[in-house]
């Protein structure tokens, strides 16, 4: 099985509350431990990453973190004035056109501009270049939004395409279309938690990515699983006193739950699952993600 | 302790607004409400935007279809309660209901015209902020012509809770926007985007924003204002009855978070935003909270044979810093949102999505009981 550091694009997704953001700090830590230039982009949210490794917020630049680990949050508004100041080139003609009150305006009316920008960022980081003509990051890690707006997201360049006549943005989004399809580059990780909910929602992300998108599903991470702790025996044993058996019961029914989250996404989706047991730590930070770094260990190396 | 509760705002109010971001169980929240309301003798609606199947299907509803069906009674009794007013659901359908919107109120000749309009194909499907305007559309219009004693609002899950109360002015911007008429509508009659574009002698602000866009999308984008502006008064009439609803002292807020430090600053940003805007929020529900293992499970622990009690007290052990970081996170919240009653509900054992697990939330969100 190929690992992760085969690709240069590891889009990170699920639903809502699974982890997605530990999971993409803790690939993004594996990455640049292995000595690859990696970026790791956020999507205009409530920053988390940098929390988690326990530095200061980095904002919308590009920030190292530490060494071959930077990390964005990508917003509209900068990205736009990127995007803008590339196709323009100056910078006072930004400053007359662009922040003209009519034209920002017109600026939000149109569909999909804002997710295009963003995503025409992160792409950008990718293809971008050394002085020497090595690639500037050869890992992004991209923290994606949860399942409905990543599809809403990653899908706007063929939306785009299909929309809007010929011009500027649908070159731009043919460009974007082609990098995202290519499985040379691009690798999708879904992010579940065995719960029924989030499981689901992996398997419709991921016919979603297919169908719509044309992204393959790489490998699919389970987060948070439960030990299988408590034998039948057991809990025989503790029918005694009916708390500590509900206590227990509920820890042996989650182990069976993950098992069977686990068994679900493999039939479905065709890839390896790898689970990532529950953390149980006062506050999460870097200790944290470093254990779940060496959960994924094979997930980004493809040792078995 | 205090007993928070939204019992009161449940015999009361007449519209709750279930708000947070995504996977925080609002769902939950706003069908366990509108059972509980019904239960206790109002007839109440929760509109949902995305169930899980479970959900439907535990109120015997096949499939929640943009219209609203009744619940049936016979369903319900298996909780052992006999509801003294009908409960019904819907779940949103945000294509559907934009295209009933054009419908109903576009000047026949146009209709067609709007519709398959590229742009009005993304305003109702794929425009960020559309989903969210649309359910506060379908609210007021349920509100208008039906006589629910109670109607729940679940709302689409946001990455930001807060574009909730941005995206209908976005929309509104768009389909109603002075500037933008200003903008596009000498474009039309010109017949093409050129110089006439701006009057203000900035000739290559135009050719400038083309270079960005392309030509043609500002003069596609301009027959489609030219083509929804005759609407543009009832929108501007819908939307001050939907402000007025959402200020009414007869709707409320039920903001629903988890127990994450990290989504503090969302919900605290969010409830002041709520208080600016003059809007009620009637309560913080912080969702599956891990309860303090109590100390007899300890001692019975401690009575166990070696090997099972490490296990079971490595499990207990477990539960202790599962619920002290939801103590800190609740606290944090609770400091933070000093004159906003907080409920907890603990998390189940196992996350189920029927009318056990409603019946039991509704409990809590209820004042019966509490988190220990």
């Amino acid at each position: 099985m190929a690992g992760l550091l085969d690709k240069r694009l590891w889009i990170v997704s699920g639903k809502g509350g699974v982890g997605k953001s530990t999971v993409s700090a803790a690939l993004a830590l594996r990455s640049a431990r292995a000595g690859r230039r990696t970026l790791v982009c956020e999507v205009n949210t409530q920053e988390r990453i940098s929390r988690f490794l326990e530095r200061p917020p980095v904002g919308p630049t590009v920030t190292l973190l530490e060494e071959n680990l930077w990390a964005v949050d990508v917003r509209p508004q900068e990205a736009m004035r990127e995007y803008a100041l590339m196709v323009l080139r100056f910078e006072t003609l930004y400053k007359t056109v662009f922040e003209n009150r009519v034209v920002r305006y017109f600026l939000r009316f149109i569909p999909s501009l804002q997710e295009l920008v963003m995503l025409g960022k992160i792409l950008y980081h990718l293809q971008e270049k050394l002085p020497d003509g090595r690639d500037r990051y050869e890992t992004i890690v991209l923290d994606a939004p949860a399942t409905g707006h990543a599809i809403t997201f990653l899908n706007v360049p063929q939306v785009l395409l299909r929309t809007l006549p010929p011009g500027p943005m649908t070159r731009e989004a043919l460009k974007m279309k082609d990098l995202l399809v290519d499985p040379q580059v691009t690798a999708a990780v879904l992010v579940a938690m065995p719960e029924e909910l989030p499981v689901n929602e992996a398997l419709e992300l991921h016919a979603a990515l297919r169908d719509q998108v044309h992204i393959r599903t790489h490998a699919a991470v389970l987060n948070g699983t439960f030990p299988d702790r408590f034998t039948d025996g057991d809990l025989e044993a503790l029918s005694g006193s009916p708390e500590l058996h509900r206590v227990t019961k509920a820890h042996h029914d989650r182990a069976s739950l993950a098992e069977l989250a686990g068994t679900k996404l493999e039939r479905n989706l065709h890839v390896p699952v790898y689970p990532v047991p529950r953390i149980f730590t006062p506050a999460f930070g870097r200790k944290a993600i470093e254990q779940v770094m060496g959960h994924l260990e094979p997930l980004v190396t493809g040792a078995s | 302790m205090s007993t928070d509760s939204l019992a009161p705002a449940l015999a009361k109010k007449r519209v709750l607004v279930c708000v947070g971001s995504g996977g925080v169980g609002k769902t939950t929240v706003a069908a366990t409400l509108a059972l509980r309301a019904a239960v206790e003798g109002r007839s109440s609606l929760v509109c949902t935007i995305d169930p899980a199947k479970r959900l439907a299907n535990s109120l015997g509803l096949s499939a929640l279809g943009n219209t609203e069906t009744q619940v049936q009674a016979q369903v319900l009794e298996g909780l052992g309660v006999k509801p003294k007013a009908s409960l019904h659901a819907m779940m949103l359908d945000m294509k559907q209901t934009w295209d009933d919107l054009i419908t109903r109120f576009a000047p026949p000749e146009q209709r067609e015209r709007i519709l398959s309009n590229r742009f009005y194909q993304s305003l109702s499907t794929a425009l960020a902020g559309s989903q969210e305007y649309i359910a506060l559309e379908k609210l007021w219009e349920l509100r208008r012509r039906s006589n629910y004693e109670l109607i729940v609002l679940d709302t689409p899950p946001t990455a930001h809770a807060l574009d909730f109360l941005d995206a209908p002015n976005r929309i509104l911007d768009f389909l109603d926007n002075e500037a933008a008429k200003w903008l596009l509508t000498p474009a039309l009659k010109a017949g093409k985007i050129g110089l006439s574009l701006f009057n203000l002698g900035s000739s290559y602000m135009a050719k400038t924003l083309s270079k960005f866009t392309g030509v043609e999308t500002l003069q596609e984008l301009s027959s489609f204002m030219l083509a929804i502006s005759s609407m543009n008064e009832g929108f501007k009439e819908r939307a001050r009855g939907v402000r007025d609803l959402l200020k009414d002292e007869q709707t409320g807020f039920v903001l629903v978070t988890g127990p994450h430090p990290e989504r503090l600053d969302e919900v605290t940003h969010f409830r002041t935003l709520l208080k600016q805007n003059q809007m009620e929020v009637l309560a913080l529900v912080v969702n599956r909270v891990h309860p303090h293992p109590s100390r007899a499970l300890w001692e019975d622990a401690a009575r166990l044979t070696r090997s099972r009690r490490t296990k079971v007290e490595e499990t207990l052990e477990e539960l202790k810093v599962l619920a002290e970081q939801d103590a800190r996170a609740i606290a944090q919240l609770s400091a933070a949102c000093p004159d906003t009653p907080l409920i907890q509900v603990p998390r189940f054992e196992l996350d189920v999505h029927d009318l056990t697990a409603l019946w039991r939330t509704g409990r809590y969100l209820m004042g019966d009981e509490q988190v220990p």
